[in-house]
């Protein structure tokens, strides 16, 4: 069985500089696959490539089997894979149902007299809105007063309501109180049940080894290694992100120093 | 979360609305709209120059300052759409002459090789878009400043302009528009007037038939207002679940006893028989309202009801709202001229008119906070004024002033008294008495112009005392929204019908040989009436039949567009008993009627302001501009051509400019060439005034309009007041700081009131918001 996704040994460079080498990683429908990496461990380089923005140099990127490149954002949005930025790609002075069909309203009447179809659009944002269990109490509020979790939840369910079947979150937790946090991951796992392959990338374990599947731990633009869930335990993957083999090393050595 | 349980959550979840969220009536909706505070504005400055200067208020007076206006808000429209998408076009104003010069030095012989205007015209066109491709394209591509490219096309042009014109004709002033070949063709578009001394239907025969009399537009706009205030109910209110048979009864007599005092007040004349006609009318209208109020709407809960205003803050507002009253009864009795000379020098006049304003600004604000539904009526109603004494007379326009402040007055002091006994009859009979009194004032004059007014007046007092009384009986403010009607195809058809009659009446006249403007008007006013009609007929219709659900947003609908209507009418057309009034049949039978001059740029100013309403709130270039201006880089991440888009505002702009320059050349058939320089900041602050934000993304095309209303009726007022014209700016300054104030406080109060927890929460309203929204990220977490 071909994978849905599949990246073998991508790699981005910007002249001499390496941003990215060899990531190689699954991904599935009704899967997440996890994404770690500190501060410029090419996570946002990794996404870009993903997303369209940047085209990896070496590597190949494989989508239902076919080699692919995604030569802009619409590109890959229109092969199902939509982006949800940490910034969330949101208008805060619009309101919810504004930012919701921003780029891709539904339109009624005949032109020259099209405009959008307001009352359709609100009712659809609402519902969407509460098939993730927000409900929302006006889609006409902007979003700039909604919560950080809701914001999020917003762009989730536009992601998903536009077809998304590869959607890739961008550090949703790391603006996030913990309470928030866990509402955003349940988002997460209810995006999964919802058959979408989730790329959710973050810098911190305890956040992604609930949720994962598979994970990816980047640092300092290389892959460490690629791990399905049942190969890692939520400690290994800790000490994988707290400096992975360099730290382990550091350990042995106190142990064997302890026992001798 | 969703499943919060209340004590009233059926009612809600039937409604299907969401119990959290406290129903917005469409006052409500109004004043979270960015354009109230111009709107306010507006409102209170015609006020004021309409109670210092006479002819200010008449027809002469507002072509004069739409006038101004117009030359302004045609280029501030899209200036401000330009402005939501976060971009500024300094070169705006010098373009508008750039354009002029281009066409007159095109089409004129230079050198023995003129062009003629035919392809002159369509050349500047061409010009003006290329440079507007030019500054979006530059600002796009560079991503600098708008500010800083366009600050460079501003000074390219204005160099140009000058030496262009230096070069050609040796002169700073380029003229001879009209000897240029095809002048006849396009002065017939650009340079199209409308003289608004003819009567809406041609036939003279037909003006005496009651139709097409005053009557008419004054019962239209009658009518429009009660149906605004009855649809106002219905969008505020809850519905009865089971009808109330004995208040239909009630009602149904009302409407029997107005009809009688309707009927008497139009076949006798004399004092006393106005008077009983119309205490007949005002009962009989009364207990209409209020049975049928009490027949189709729930009883109050207020149980939900957020914070009050303490009694003595209605206790203030109601004496100071009496003082007013008092003051305008005591004008109205000594003097029966049309201005109000005994007040002493312009100072007298001017702290009462300021009076006038602030007590209705008072009372709209007052509204916002407390949201007691009576208060938001009285305040529009006083704010709808302007429109009313554009059907009657000055005197009579006092009356209704009058009669509203001193309704407000006796509301404010018995909601005082409320806190221990409510009862809406008493307050009823209260209002009552004071239009009796008001009647009574003027009931003194037997002349017949004057008992039609009086008839309008009071009507429209009893109406605002229903409305308010019952509305404070009925006040469950906070009830659920009735889902939205689906009234978007009948409309469509509406819309359909009214074009179409629009173009037959249009080609009729044309085809009779009358003008352009003239054609496009006469067009335009009957195929609105055509579309009127059957909206109203066919909305009332289906509301009879079905008991739909959209009753409320039809009547609001109808009424918007009935006051529209009799407004526009007034404005545009001479009614029957005007014509007889005010022409004189000279020695040769021909009849001479006194001309005021409509220029087409009014049209076009009013025709840009609708389209770029239109285009930024309900398609999806709309969307897209305040995308742009509020997160570029969201909008372009998903999916939104924001290049595109923002090149676009730019050739909107210079497109608009272009039709400007067209407009002022042809006015002047000469040009200066550095006409239009330095008008970039006027189109700025006027869009700013609007309720525009300078940052972009948030905004309104209307409140630009607006804005430009609010400075042609200060820049020309001045000169009517004959006020010294030196003080001009200052005041011009003060007010436009002012509106902006306004603007900013309304906002955030309105942004506020709707919450049902913004009422517990700590005001951080007070602290003036420029974009309220930020403000309150946070404090409402699921």
């Amino acid at each position: 069985m071909t994978d849905f996704l599949e990246l073998k040994g991508i790699s981005k460079f910007y002249g001499n500089i390496i941003a990215l080498t060899g990531v190689t990683t699954t991904v599935n429908p009704g899967e997440v696959t996890c994404v770690l990496g500190d501060n410029g461990a090419g996570k946002s380089t990794f996404i870009k490539i993903l997303a369209g923005v940047h085209q990896h140099d070496a590597g190949d990127l494989l989508l239902e089997g076919a080699n692919v490149k995604f030569a802009s954002p619409r590109e890959a949005l229109s092969a199902g894979i939509a982006t949800v930025y940490q910034d969330l790609a949101m208008v805060p002075l619009m309101s919810v149902w504004r930012n919701f069909f921003l780029g891709q309203e539904p339109k009624t009447g005949v032109w020259p007299f099209r405009q959008i179809d307001i009352d359709k659009a609100k009712m659809i944002a609402k519902e969407e809105m509460a098939k993730m269990g927000i409900d929302i109490r006006d889609t006409e509020q902007s979003v700039g007063t909604l919560s950080g979790g809701e914001r999020q939840s917003v762009a989730i369910a536009r992601a998903s309501y536009f077809g998304a079947r590869v959607l890739i979150l961008d550090e949703p937790t790391s603006a996030l109180g913990v309470k928030q946090s866990g509402v955003v991951l349940r988002r997460i796992v209810e995006a999964r049940d919802q058959g979408l392959a989730v790329i959710f990338i973050t810098h911190n374990p305890n956040h992604a080894y609930p949720v994962g599947d598979r994970f990816v731990i980047l640092q300092r633009g290389q892959s460490l290694g690629n791990w399905a869930k049942d190969e890692l335990t939520q400690s290994e993957l800790t000490q994988l992100m707290a400096g992975g083999a360099e730290l382990e090393e550091l350990q042995h050595e106190l142990a064997e120093a302890g026992s001798s | 979360m969703a499943d919060t349980t209340t004590d009233k959550p059926a009612a809600a979840a039937e409604a299907g609305g969401d119990e959290r969220l406290a129903h917005r009536g469409p006052i409500q909706t109004l004043l979270t709209r960015p354009e109230i505070g111009a709107l306010m504005g507006a409102v209170g400055v015609w006020l004021l120059f309409w109670l210092v200067s006479a002819p200010f208020g008449t027809v002469g007076g507002t072509a004069n300052f739409l006038d101004v206006a117009a030359y302004l808000g045609l280029m501030a429209v899209p200036v401000a759409l330009l402005m939501i998408g976060g971009e500024f076009d300094l070169s705006s104003g010098a373009m508008t002459g750039a354009t002029a010069l281009i066409a007159i030095l095109l089409a004129n012989d230079i050198n023995g090789a003129g062009l003629g205007l035919h392809i002159a015209v369509p050349l500047s066109l061409a010009f003006a878009l290329a440079i507007g491709w030019f500054n979006g394209t530059l600002v796009e591509k560079t991503s600098l400043p708008s500010f800083i490219v366009t600050l460079g096309t501003f000074f390219m042009l204005i160099g140009a302009k000058l030496g262009f014109s230096k070069l050609f004709t040796n002169k700073v002033l380029v003229e001879g528009l009209d000897e240029a070949e095809g002048y006849e063709f396009w002065n017939g578009i650009f340079g199209a007037e409308w003289l608004r001394n003819s009567h809406l239907w041609d036939v003279r025969s037909w003006s005496n038939l009651w139709l097409v009399r005053d009557e008419m537009w004054a019962l239209l706009l009658i009518g429009g207002i009660a149906a605004l205030m009855v649809g106002t109910f219905e969008l505020t209110y809850a519905r009865r679940p089971a009808p109330n048979p004995a208040a239909m009864v009630v009602a149904a007599a009302g409407v029997v006893v107005a009809l009688v005092g309707f009927i008497s007040l139009l076949a006798q004349d004399g004092s006393a028989s106005n008077w009983i006609g119309g205490i007949l009318v005002t009962v009989g209208v009364l207990a209409a309202v209020a049975g049928w109020c009490r027949s189709r709407y729930e009883a109050p809960d207020r149980s939900g009801r957020g914070a009050q205003a303490q009694w003595w803050q209605y206790l203030i507002g109601g004496v100071a709202a009496l003082v007013v009253a008092m003051v305008v009864a005591l004008a109205m009795d000594a003097t029966d001229s049309s201005q109000l000379g005994y007040l002493g020098g312009g100072i007298g006049k001017f702290v009462f008119a300021l009076g006038i304003a602030a007590v209705g600004a008072l009372a709209v604000v007052a509204a916002l906070g407390r949201v007691t539904p009576g208060y938001p009526v009285i305040g529009a109603v006083l704010v709808a004024l302007p429109a009313i004494s554009f059907l009657v007379t000055v005197q009579a326009a006092r009356v209704i002033l009058f009669g509203g402040l001193a309704l407000l007055g006796i509301m404010l002091l018995w909601s005082t008294a409320r806190r221990v006994q409510p009862a809406v009859w008493v307050s009823l009979a209260i209002s009552l008495a004071i239009v009796v009194l008001a009647f009574f004032i003027q009931s003194e004059s037997a002349s017949r112009k004057l008992r039609v007014e009086l008839f309008t007046v009071l009507l429209l007092v009893a109406l605002l005392m229903a409305a308010s009384a019952v509305a404070r009986y009925l006040s469950a403010i906070r009830t659920a929204a009735p889902p939205p009607p689906q009234f978007g195809r009948w409309m469509q058809l509406c819309g359909a019908l009214g074009v179409a009659s629009f173009v037959v009446f249009a080609v009729i006249e044309l085809a009779d040989g009358d003008g352009l403007l003239y054609a496009l008007l006469t067009g335009a006013a009957k195929g609105g009436i055509v579309a009127f009609v059957a909206y109203a007929v066919g909305t009332v219709g289906r509301t009879l039949m079905t008991g739909d659900e959209g009753v409320g947003r039809a009547l609001v609908s109808v009424g918007i567009g009935a006051v529209l209507l009799s407004v526009a009418a007034r404005l545009l057309f001479v009614t029957g008993s005007e014509l007889e009034k005010i022409c004189t049949v000279g020695t040769d039978g021909e009849m001479r009627c006194p001309q005021t001059q409509f220029g087409v740029v009014v049209l076009s100013f009013l025709i840009f302001a609708a389209v770029g309403s239109w285009l930024l709130m309900r398609t999806q270039f709309g969307s897209w501009i305040m995308a742009v201006g509020g997160n570029k880089d969201a909008a372009r991440s998903v999916g939104v051509p924001a290049a595109r888009t923002k090149t676009t505002l730019f050739m909107m702009v210079s497109g608009a400019a272009w039709i400007t320059g067209m407009l002022i050349a042809f006015r002047l058939t000469a040009v200066q060439a550095n006409v239009g320089d330095g008008n970039e900041f006027r189109y700025i602050i006027v869009a700013v005034v609007g309720g525009n934000l300078l940052t972009g993304g948030y905004g309104s095309a209307l409140g630009a309009g607006i804005g430009a209303v609010i400075w042609g009726m200060i820049s020309q007022g001045i000169g009517f007041a004959q006020w010294n014209s030196d003080w001009r700016f200052l005041v011009l300054g003060a007010l436009l700081l002012v509106a902006v104030l306004v603007n900013n406080y309304v906002r955030g109060r309105a942004e506020k009131a709707p919450t049902a927890s913004g009422a517990a929460k700590p005001d951080r309203a007070e602290i003036a918001i420029v974009v309220p929204s930020e403000s309150d990220s946070g404090s409402k977490g699921d």
